[in-house]
């Protein structure tokens, strides 16, 4: 297992419990999505696996041995697992494009040369090549997240944590990232970890899904699985995808024959309305040749 | 009754666009752009460092307006021809600090001097004399003044500031400051526009309609700002130690090398100033 979460909890200094024994583990190339509402512990969980918090209780394990917090140990884990930040501005403390991204390699001491062709690529990689030489405040907000991205992807980790990658981001934006952070996840098989509550983005993303509930894991397994037990998803103050939604009326409350297993995004739910279509055409034919000459 | 005349005034006047709100900063944020975008930002910044601090030594050492003329042309020229700047722009400004040297070289002009009354005003009976080096001495001023102007504003106008951070760390300037400064740089402009946004927020809930209005708005709107800049820090830090910040921010180096050529062109071009400047000491102003 890459990541090992054993009985972790997390109290910030006002009392707040916002971890409370959460033990969960995934293995290197995973997709997982940590789908929970506005103050559920996503955050400080994800915080944990970057060594930025300290568990009050608990151990985390990266590739079988505890995390150590002295400074040497954290620059090595932080060199293999990436982080961004919810909010770009955070991350981007540097006067250009260009300076930013290139912060995290110098600070692993590579030399110039190679730290210019990894900020080359990493900007290629996210589409931002031509505003290397632009200060940060010249970006719109998806162009910074983009620029926040290679700041990590510079690092060449082998994981990325990201908090709320999509938030506030138009439609085109969002599509553009997660098409990105797939790409990556394929081709330079990196474990991407999100923390979101963005339910329709989750299935087109994630292999895996933990939620969260005030700081307690509830549930964990596929995407299809989560969004299937509906009870669950409401008492987390969470909803399915709108087209399982969808789905979920349309079975319910029209007796279609639907799956067991509701479609969650546009392509499950394209073929699950096709073999409706088919399985009509085939049982009863008689009763569309009627309906198609109502006058004979 | 009023108070909404006056939401419905300022809120078209917002989304118009007519009164830009805080318009000195965006003043700030203009030059900052055009120092990123001018015809000029390409070259050299150690070149434009150079040109703009020998002129402006020149400028305001000259004993006589004849070399600031002459430098204050020239920066124009590079500002409004070779750097592209829009001649509106650069008018508006120079209109500000051109006003304030000018009422100031006026009081030196009358209240300065002590050789040679030029001539004495009778006021209210008390015998007023302005004299001929008094009046020099504004007029030597006012040039020189607005010559070493312009060869900043040819500075902020082309070159971007991180540049000559850059620059002037090669110098040995300590790394402490550099790094403030570049910190500086880029959080100002957050701030600004977590300023505009509170700003407009607080104007749209009628927080600038009255005199005590405006100072409790404005008070809210600083302090709130100062805690924002303290979690901000807290965050950037937090980010910063994420990619393996250990105390020392690196800094990649990659800007133009300066032409030989340029350097010595202005070289010379400062020997000539220095030169002119010498041979017309004894010109008389007045």
């Amino acid at each position: 297992m890459l990541f090992r979460l054993e009985n972790l909890s997390h109290q910030y200094s006002d009392g707040t419990l916002a971890l409370d024994d959460v033990s969960l583990s995934f293995a290197a190339g995973e997709r997982i999505a940590l789908l929970g509402t506005n103050g559920s512990g996503k955050t400080t969980l994800l915080h944990h696996l970057n060594g930025i918090l300290q568990p009050t209780s608990g151990k985390v394990y990266f590739e079988d041995k505890p995390l150590k917090y002295n400074s040497k140990s954290l620059l090595d884990l932080r060199k293999r697992v990436g982080f961004i930040f919810q909010d770009p501005n955070d991350q981007l403390f540097a006067p250009t494009v260009k300076q930013d991204v290139a912060f995290g390699p110098l600070n692993l001491g590579q030399p110039p040369d190679q730290v210019k062709k990894a900020v080359d690529e990493a900007l290629t990689t996210v589409g931002m090549a031509e505003y290397a030489e632009k200060p940060p405040h010249f970006l719109s907000l998806g162009q910074k997240k983009r620029v926040a991205l290679a700041g990590v992807l510079a690092m060449q980790p082998e994981v990325l944590i990201m908090d709320e990658p999509t938030s506030n981001l138009d439609p085109r934006a969002t599509s553009e990232i997660l098409h990105l952070l797939l790409r990556l996840n394929k081709e330079s098989k990196i474990t991407l970890l999100l923390a979101t509550h963005d339910v329709d983005m989750v299935p087109l993303f994630a292999n895996k899904l933990y939620i969260l509930n005030k700081g307690k894991l509830v549930s964990e397994g596929s995407p299809a699985e989560m969004f299937s037990d509906a009870e669950m998803i409401r008492s987390v103050n969470l909803r399915a995808p709108r087209i399982a939604h969808l789905f979920e009326v349309l079975k319910k409350e029209d007796n279609l024959p639907i799956d067991k297993q509701l479609p969650l995004t546009i392509g499950d739910a394209r073929k699950e309305i096709l073999r409706l279509l088919s399985s009509q055409k085939t049982s009863k034919p008689e009763a569309t040749s009627k309906r198609r000459n109502p006058a004979a | 009754m009023r108070e909404e005349k006056y939401l419905l005034v300022k809120t078209k006047q917002l989304f118009r666009g007519r009164r830009r709100p805080l318009s000195h900063v965006n003043l700030s944020s203009e030059i900052d752009r055009y120092a990123y975008t001018n015809a000029l930002s390409k070259s050299s910044p150690a070149t434009k460092l150079f040109l703009a601090i020998s002129l402006l030594l020149i400028s305001v050492t000259s004993p006589t307006p004849v070399v600031p003329i002459i430098v204050f042309l020239t920066s124009s020229t590079l500002i409004l021809y070779s750097a592209k700047i829009p001649y509106r722009f650069y008018l508006k400004l120079l209109w500000y600090p051109i006003i304030i040297i000018a009422i100031t070289c006026v009081i030196i002009a009358l209240f300065f001097g002590y050789q040679e009354p030029l001539t004495e005003i009778n006021l209210l009976g008390l015998r007023w004399a302005v004299f001929k080096d008094g009046i020099t001495l504004g007029i030597n001023i006012f040039f020189r003044v607005a010559g070493g102007l312009s060869t900043q504003f040819f500075l902020v106008l082309t070159t971007p500031m991180t540049s000559i951070l850059l620059i002037i760390r090669k110098a040995r300037v300590p790394t402490v400051l550099i790094e403030t400064s570049l910190l500086v740089y880029r959080y100002i402009f957050v701030f600004i526009e977590v300023m505009e946004t509170m700003h407009t927020a607080q104007e749209l809930r009628l927080g600038y309609s009255g005199w005590l209005k405006k100072i409790r708005s404005t008070s809210l709107l600083l302090g709130n700002l100062f805690i924002r800049t303290l979690e901000q820090g807290e965050r950037t830090f937090t980010a910063m130690n994420a990619r393996g910040y250990d105390g020392n921010i690196r800094v990649l180096e990659d800007l133009p090398k300066p032409s030989k050529t340029a350097l010595a062109g202005i070289t010379l071009f400062a020997v000539t100033l220095a030169v002119t400047a010498y041979l017309t000491m004894n010109m008389g102003v007045v």
